[in-house]
């Protein structure tokens, strides 16, 4: 996921050409014929590849993105609001522990309304120091969730 | 009262004085709110007093007061079970009310198909023909063939009347004419050149409005088919269609004759089974009314009629979506004295220009009479985003002189820093000798602005 600024585009335009194909490499190394994406918005994105005989493995993991020296926190914000889940549920283990590494664009925890899950994304690479967010609490749209200091 | 209360938390899907006013009315009500807002609203005085703040989105209202969806996943997600959506944003989208109701929630306004319906000028027009309510006089179709039918129809009609091309549009194919003589040589070069341009040549023909006043009637209806008329309003100051100062009662329109049109106004709702609060605009000439819209939701002017009427219109709104009938009847309605709406604006006084900025000075005027419905509290900031409405004035007297009175001493005292405002236009109107004699037509404002124009 490195390198994509965000997990869902907001969709009201299309994806660089270059994005579009970053996509369609990591659809083929997984395996996958299409992906859609589809925000609150009713915006709708659907993505098809042919097959690749093969995948490439993990080869394609880009390099770190340089950080500024400066070590000041940087919140990851919720992109929508929802009850807060910071356990993944189907792995049932904390997205982003206090003391965890995370890159740019992991998720870091879930939004959920209902049916539908809304990822809160790491906004650079870093170690989450702290915790802000309360799990299962709604939280409003640009809620800091947690803080990350920067690697 | 029904004693099935259909909701008790509401979503106000609005921001600003209005959203304030609806949580009022909820409270009075003994009903919870839920705030949803913009992150540029976060600070706003009813998020911060709601049993429920949520924050849907970013400034962008693309992406907060008008996002459907959000608004939808809002209410559920805070258990409201009612949308009040106030004036403006979404609150004459009819897809959003049929929404809504898809939702199971309560709409707290008319149903889906009576917003589509009156949305639509041509439906609009036809529905309240239909029902009696007036409309522009006309020939009401294509001109017959004959000169003298046409003559007899124009003189019915009254002079002048404007000819109209049915293919025209844009100000083209159409010229007025201002006595029975030059009827006839209008028609034959209308027609001729409504021919030539359209490739039609059918012709219609209605009473021209030269100065008419803004005249609009109030309507509340419940769901066990009661419709009152709340008396009318004059909003006829206006600038560029905005209204920016009202009154109630219309000075100088006879009781009698408001009374005739507000019955016809009441009847109307029932023919097409409308529900809640409304208004039914009108132009008015010597003694014309002619219907041009309907306004299905709350008027940002709707505090005069509450204030010559004593019926909390707001209130009567969420009582009627929860299926309450009107404890009201049109005989209890009275009007008392005579109500006046400054609409105050963070703008330049003489550009109109919107002046976001923070607020550092929000002194309120208060005394007899005074009504100020606001949002804003000291260091406050207007933001850039929204309209520029920071608070509404509102002056009530026994008599219009009085309310005028009181209006003055209340702007004069009221202060306001940190952001320019049209406070001086507000005085300098109430001020204006013409204003005072009542009865201004809807192009006077921007006359008299024309003139005030520093040279």
């Amino acid at each position: 996921m490195t390198g994509s600024s965000k997990l869902i585009p907001d969709l009201d335009t299309l994806p660089e050409i270059a994005e579009i194909g970053q996509i369609a490499t990591w659809l083929a190394e997984a395996g996958l014929e299409s992906v859609e994406l589809s925000n609150c918005m009713g915006g709708r994105l659907r993505l098809s590849v042919a097959q690749a005989p093969s995948a490439v493995g993990q080869g394609m993991i880009a390099q770190p993105v340089p950080q500024p020296a400066v070590a000041e926190l940087v919140a990851a914000k919720a992109p929508f609001f929802g009850r807060l889940c910071l356990v993944n549920p189907l792995g049932e283990e904390a997205f982003a522990p206090v003391g965890s590494t995370v890159r740019k664009g992991d998720i870091v925890a879930l939004l959920t309304l209902e049916t539908l899950q809304v990822p809160v994304t790491a906004p650079i690479d870093g170690e989450v120091v702290e915790i802000v967010g309360q799990a299962e609490d709604l939280v409003g749209y640009g809620t800091e969730i947690l803080m990350i200091r920067p690697l | 009262m029904s004693d099935t209360q259909r909701f008790n938390r509401v979503l106000i899907a609005n921001r600003g004085e209005i959203a304030l006013r609806i949580q009022r009315a909820c409270r009075r009500l003994g009903l919870e709110t839920v705030a949803v807002h913009s992150e540029a609203d976060a600070e706003s005085r009813h998020v911060r007093e709601a049993d429920v703040a949520l924050c849907i989105g970013p400034a962008a209202a693309a992406r907060s007061y008008l996002d459907t969806d959000a608004l939808l996943l809002a209410a559920r997600v805070t258990g409201a079970s009612a949308i009040h959506p106030g004036y403006g944003f979404l609150s004459e989208n009819a897809d959003f009310a049929d929404a809504v109701e898809a939702a199971s929630l309560t709409f707290i306004g008319p149903t889906g198909a009576s917003i589509r319906q009156m949305g639509d000028k041509i439906t609009a027009k036809r529905a309240m023909r239909d029902a009696g309510v007036p409309c522009v006089p006309g020939s009401d179709g294509p001109l017959p063939a004959s000169m003298d039918e046409i003559q007899a129809l124009a003189a019915d009609v009254g002079f002048p009347v404007i000819v109209k091309a049915s293919g025209g549009g844009g100000g083209r194919g159409m010229r007025v004419v201002w006595n029975a003589a030059d009827l006839a040589e209008a028609v034959t070069l209308t027609a001729k050149e409504a021919q030539q341009a359209f490739g039609n040549p059918t012709l219609y023909l209605e009473r021209f409005m030269q100065k008419p006043r803004h005249i609009e009637i109030q309507v509340l209806c419940d769901t066990h088919g009661t419709a009152l008329w709340l008396g009318a309003r004059d909003c006829s100051l206006q600038r560029r269609h905005q209204k920016v100062l009202e009154e109630a009662p219309a000075p100088g329109i006879s009781p009698a004759v408001i009374a005739e049109i507000g019955a016809r106004c009441a009847e109307a709702c029932r023919k097409i089974g409308y529900r809640g609060a409304g208004t039914f605009e009108f132009l008015y000439e010597d003694g014309i009314f002619a219907f041009i819209e309907m306004n299905t939701r709350v008027q940002v002017e709707h505090p005069i009629t509450e204030a010559t009427t004593g019926i909390d219109i707001v209130c009567e709104q969420l009582k009627i979506a929860q299926g309450a009938a009107l404890a009201i009847r049109q005989e209890d309605v009275v009007t008392y004295g005579h109500a006046i709406e400054c609409r105050i604006n963070a703008e330049d006084p003489f550009s109109f220009m919107p002046s976001p900025g923070t607020i550092s000075r929000w002194d309120l005027p208060g005394g007899p009479g005074i009504r100020v419905d606001t949002h804003v509290v000291g260091g406050y900031t207007v933001q850039p985003y929204y309209d520029s409405l920071i608070g509404k004035v509102i002056g009530h007297g026994a008599t219009r002189e009085e309310a005028i009175a009181r209006l003055r001493v209340a702007l004069a005292e009221m202060r306001v820093e940190g952001v320019s405002t049209n406070l001086r236009l507000h005085q300098d109107v109430l001020a204006d000798p013409r204003f005072q004699e009542g009865g201004v037509d809807i192009h006077y404002l921007e006359r008299w602005l024309a003139e005030r124009a520093p040279s």
